[in-house]
């Protein structure tokens, strides 16, 4: 199941859900030419997941769920022009778990 | 020291680091004052001398003054805690005003730029762009988009400077992702200055000059952020939304009449 919010994709795969960028966003932003991720690994809502600069923009990305952050697409830090990419295993920026389902359900489809 | 002495003290001593600006004219008061600020607005956040600063501070004292400086007292409420006032955002004597800043974070660079930032770093002096260099090497990155950070007005009228970096609009138009950019640049305003106990704020048109948002749109985000903000958090802050552009104050009377 794919949803939206916070101009982000989020993916459900069993227990994880995984955010990428949606086209809307990557328009937006322009080419990225940084991405931070934050250290903590506990996200509540609109808290930031990472900080990117990009051509067009200079943005934080704030979460649209809570949850605990299980991975970091890390290959962008080196590479960041991955989150201009239309592929989701490319532009992917988080992986989270422990998020409320109920609230999951109730973001904008995609 | 008269104003004249230390307009040529103060060019003088700037002069030193940047031999090419000696071209200008200076034959006239205005000459002068348009050198002085031009050096302030290219010169890199330095060290300066202390003595610099005392001619400086006393130069733009005089000159902020010489106008009409206008306060909260002076004017009328236009709804419930909200005010429209047109003019020189530096001419306030308030808590808070908002400066449009960009994420570079050190104030307009551009010589005798016509932009709010580079006013009202001008009047300030050279100490607000110290302050902002502080503030961005300790983030260690630039300035995002719609948050906001706060520091001292120093030679301004006002007690602070809140600034905030609006999305910028380009050949593509305003989009939902740039709207709520904007509308995140007035909340982080409203919230920094609630958090720092403050009792009025006054607001630029955030994004609507060099930034190209459309001046209607970016109103009705204006005034519906800051609505919506005083009505959920109770908030007891005094909000001047203050315009410069004709076009602006027809818009903001319009809207702020018809919510009445």
């Amino acid at each position: 199941m794919k949803k939206r919010g916070n101009f982000l994709f989020i993916e459900k795969n069993d227990d994880v859900y995984t955010l990428s960028m949606t086209p809307e966003l990557q328009d937006d932003i322009g080419t990225v030419g940084f991405v931070e991720y934050m250290n903590e690994d506990t996200l509540n809502v609109d808290d930031t997941i990472a900080n990117i600069e990009a051509s067009k923009t200079v943005i934080d990305l704030a979460s649209p769920l809570a949850g605990k952050i299980v991975g970091r697409n890390e290959v962008a830090i080196s590479e960041p022009t991955l989150l201009n990419s239309a592929k989701t295993e490319e532009n992917w920026v988080v992986k989270l778990t422990n998020v409320d389902e109920e609230a999951f359900n109730l973001l904008e489809e995609a | 020291m008269d104003q004249d002495a230390r307009l040529d003290y103060l060019i003088d001593y700037l002069l030193k680091d940047n031999e090419k600006m000696k071209q200008y004219k200076t034959d006239t008061v205005d000459e002068k004052i348009a050198l002085f600020r031009a050096l302030c607005n290219i010169r890199q956040p330095e060290p300066i001398s202390e003595q610099f600063v005392k001619v400086q501070d006393a130069f733009l004292t005089q000159w902020n003054n010489e106008r009409h400086v206008t306060s909260l007292h002076d004017l009328e409420a236009i709804q419930p805690q909200l005010y429209l006032w047109q003019g020189d955002i530096t001419c306030l004597a308030i808590d808070a005003i908002v400066n449009a800043a960009n994420s570079e974070f050190l104030g307009c660079m551009q010589a005798n730029h016509q932009c709010i930032d580079n006013i009202i770093h001008t009047r300030a002096g050279v100490q607000l762009r110290l302050e902002c260099d502080e503030l961005i090497k300790a983030q260690g990155r630039k300035e995002p988009i719609g948050k906001a950070k706060i520091t001292k007005a120093y030679n301004l009228p006002s007690n602070f400077c809140i600034h905030t970096v609006g999305p910028f609009i380009d050949q593509r138009g305003v989009s939902p992702l740039r709207e709520q950019l904007l509308a995140s640049s007035y909340y982080s305003c409203l919230a920094l200055a609630d958090e720092y106990q403050l009792g009025n704020i006054a607001f630029c048109c955030i994004s609507t000059g060099e930034f190209n948002f459309p001046n209607q749109r970016a109103a009705e985000i204006a005034i519906q952020t800051v609505t919506e903000y005083i009505r959920d958090t109770r908030s007891k802050l005094h909000v001047i939304f203050n315009v410069f552009k004709d076009e602006d104050l027809q818009i903001y009377q319009t809207l702020l009449a018809r919510k009445e």
